[in-house]
């Protein structure tokens, strides 16, 4: 990055946090703080609720699964527009009617106070834990890019967010969304183009989307009904349908957003608006670590995208990794022509050539990738399990302009402050209204209500730095952040379709039924090998199973 | 504070979309599940296109 860069950075960064800062300041009445006064336009709804999903994490590590597995994970988003229907049509109108807070107020004016505290609590524990990995996730990807201690990245990138979110609130929240997504598209797009602009001259839309076919990069939708597999489309389907409907549905960092509307109306808009573009977004995202695929058939690949962990090996033992790099080369060179053999064949209409071609670049990458794993075990533990997340930071720094670099980082601390203050506004409400209100100090002042969710809002923060400085992630980064969610969201998920749609269970029963079925998924997850969409299926069932069990039981 | 001292400003009190060709949430909904479809349906035709 030179001088250009770290001023298009700062100047976005600074004056979109500044921006919300200065239109929501002094903000003393609840009911603005928590839902921006409900006056948000379905526009901004909608843009806030995709820019809370979309975290910098979406934009760093998605296009690395797209490099690595193809198109395969934007079945995981099928299950959303079921989701925002089944949200528009019977979840919304039952928060506005009641004009609650949180959705777990909802839960107590339903069942009682304690099953509003375990859903709360539930809440709480996963997306606490969800904040720190939000933190940690863009923190550790550029601080190792760019040499930046990751303590003092952490931190910083902590603070700014802390601060603008305790102080303007939901309204500071939604505003700064909406222009961070501005900047996240403007970012994605001019890569997309300039990624397009320097692949081979000669090589067509079609060619490059044939070679990525010829790698496996382009099987989007899988009809397999294995059940180990992870992204098929039923698991898309069902599996994503509950993740999606508990996260949309009951998780309040959404819910917060879509309560604010000025009307039904406006708020059934933004929930419609997410529906039809979430899909798209997400394959153009895949699309674009696709392209940067076959971008590297052309052009040389590192073996090790995480370079930093990389050249700390080298040093170590350069003799022998300087010979797995010169291999990898070698075979890159070999790969490149097998390629332009195939291709050349494909378009003189020799269809035996292009078969053989084929078949051989398939080999020879086959033989890159053992050279890669084996580069990757020498570079260290860390970097095995998350090279893919350095995949499209690696490429923007070394192929894309000055400027452009400014703007993408630009794009990732946007994507990563919005999602981050969303998250901490709802878990400083929650704690706020589903604790300190409900449990302490039932009869506050707005001013002083105000007060403590500022004061929990700079808690949660300090909480989500904490944790993330103590983070360390085997998994691909985006995967880590939907695994947690699905360990906790299917017993939440139970607890709010128990509350609309079974009217004859009670408090007590749906209290011990979701206890017992969280215990369930623990042990699933812990102790069996099953793809992590099914724990939210499963935890949803046996909450609901087991509380129509416990009911029964009570009343007899 | 008090849950039932809130303005209930926020109820909805008409149903109307605003939408051209599109006046119930019904026909919204059932929009949305087409596009779905289609997409899906795309994809699909793109997987076996090049895979």
């Amino acid at each position: 990055m030179n001088a250009l860069d770290y001023i298009v950075l700062a100047g976005t960064m600074l004056g979109i946090a500044g921006y919300g800062i200065w239109r929501t300041r002094g903000r003393r009445d609840l009911n603005a703080y928590l839902k921006g006064a409900g006056k948000t336009p379905w526009l901004v709804i909608g843009l806030s609720v995709m820019a809370t999903q979309a975290s910098a994490i979406t934009f760093m590590s998605t296009p690395g699964q797209g490099y690595a597995d193809g198109l395969g994970f934007v079945q995981f988003y099928f299950g959303v527009p079921l989701a925002m229907v089944i949200i528009a049509a019977f979840f919304l109108p039952i928060y506005r009617r009641l004009n609650v807070y949180t959705a777990y107020e909802f839960l107590g004016r339903r069942f009682d106070g304690k099953t509003r505290l375990l859903g709360a609590a539930l809440f709480l524990l996963q997306r606490g834990l969800g904040a720190g990995i939000t933190i940690y996730a863009p923190a550790i990807i550029l601080s190792t890019v760019f040499g930046w201690r990751l303590d003092v990245t952490i931190v910083l990138s902590g603070l700014v967010v802390v601060i603008y979110t305790a102080s303007g609130g939901s309204e500071a929240v939604s505003l700064t969304q909406k222009y961070q997504m501005a900047v996240i598209f403007a970012g994605m797009v001019t890569a997309f183009v300039v990624l397009l602009v320097k692949l081979p001259a000669n090589l067509s839309l079609t060619d490059a989307l044939t070679i990525a076919g010829g790698f496996h990069k382009m099987k989007a939708v899988d009809f397999s009904v294995d059940v180990h597999r992870r992204y098929t489309l039923w698991s898309g389907l069902l599996g994503g349908l509950f993740i999606q409907l508990s996260y949309s549905g009951t998780d309040q960092s959404q819910v917060q957003r879509y309560i604010s509307g000025t009307s039904l109306r406006e708020s059934r808009l933004g929930l419609m608006f997410n529906a039809l573009c979430k899909i798209p977004m997400q394959f153009f995202i895949l699309l674009l670590g696709v392209a940067v695929f076959v971008f590297y058939q052309f052009a040389p690949p590192p073996i090790v995208f995480d370079q930093a962990a990389w050249s700390r090996q080298v040093e170590r033992n350069p003799v022998q990794l300087h010979a797995l790099e010169a291999d990898f080369a070698a075979l890159h060179e070999r790969k490149s022509l097998l390629i332009r053999q195939w291709l050349d064949a494909r378009h003189a209409g020799d269809a035996q050539g292009e078969e053989h071609a084929r078949a051989a670049a398939q080999d020879v990458q086959e033989k890159a990738d053992a050279l890669r794993d084996q580069a990757l075990k020498a570079a260290g533990a860390h970097a095995t399990g998350n090279d893919n997340d350095y995949v499209f930071i690696t490429f923007i720094l070394k192929y894309l302009p000055h400027g452009v670099i400014g703007l993408l980082i630009a794009a990732f601390f946007g994507a990563a402050l919005s999602s981050k203050a969303a998250e901490l506004n709802a878990l400083g409400s929650t704690t706020t209204v589903d604790l300190y209100l409900h449990v302490v100090k039932r009869q506050a002042t707005d001013a002083h209500s105000v007060a403590a969710s500022r004061w929990f809002t700079v808690l949660w923060g300090l909480v989500a730095i904490a944790f993330a400085l103590f983070a360390n992630l085997s998994e691909n980064l985006i995967q880590a952040v939907n695994i947690l969610g699905s360990i906790f969201y299917g017993v939440m998920l139970g607890l709010f379709l128990a509350a609309f749609f079974l009217k004859w269970i009670g408090g007590t029963a749906i209290f011990w039924a979701a206890l017992a079925a969280q215990t369930l998924v623990f042990v699933l997850y812990f102790s069996f090998n099953i793809s992590y969409l099914w724990l939210t299926p499963i935890g949803c069932g046996a909450c609901l199973l087991l509380s129509m069990a416990v009911q029964a039981a009570v009343q007899s | 504070m008090k849950s039932d001292e809130r303005a209930h400003d926020s109820v909805p009190t008409d149903d109307a979309t605003g939408l051209p060709g599109l006046r119930s949430w019904g026909a919204v909904y059932l929009a949305v599940l087409i596009v779905l479809v289609v997409w899906i349906g795309l994809l699909t035709a793109l997987t076996r296109l090049y895979s």
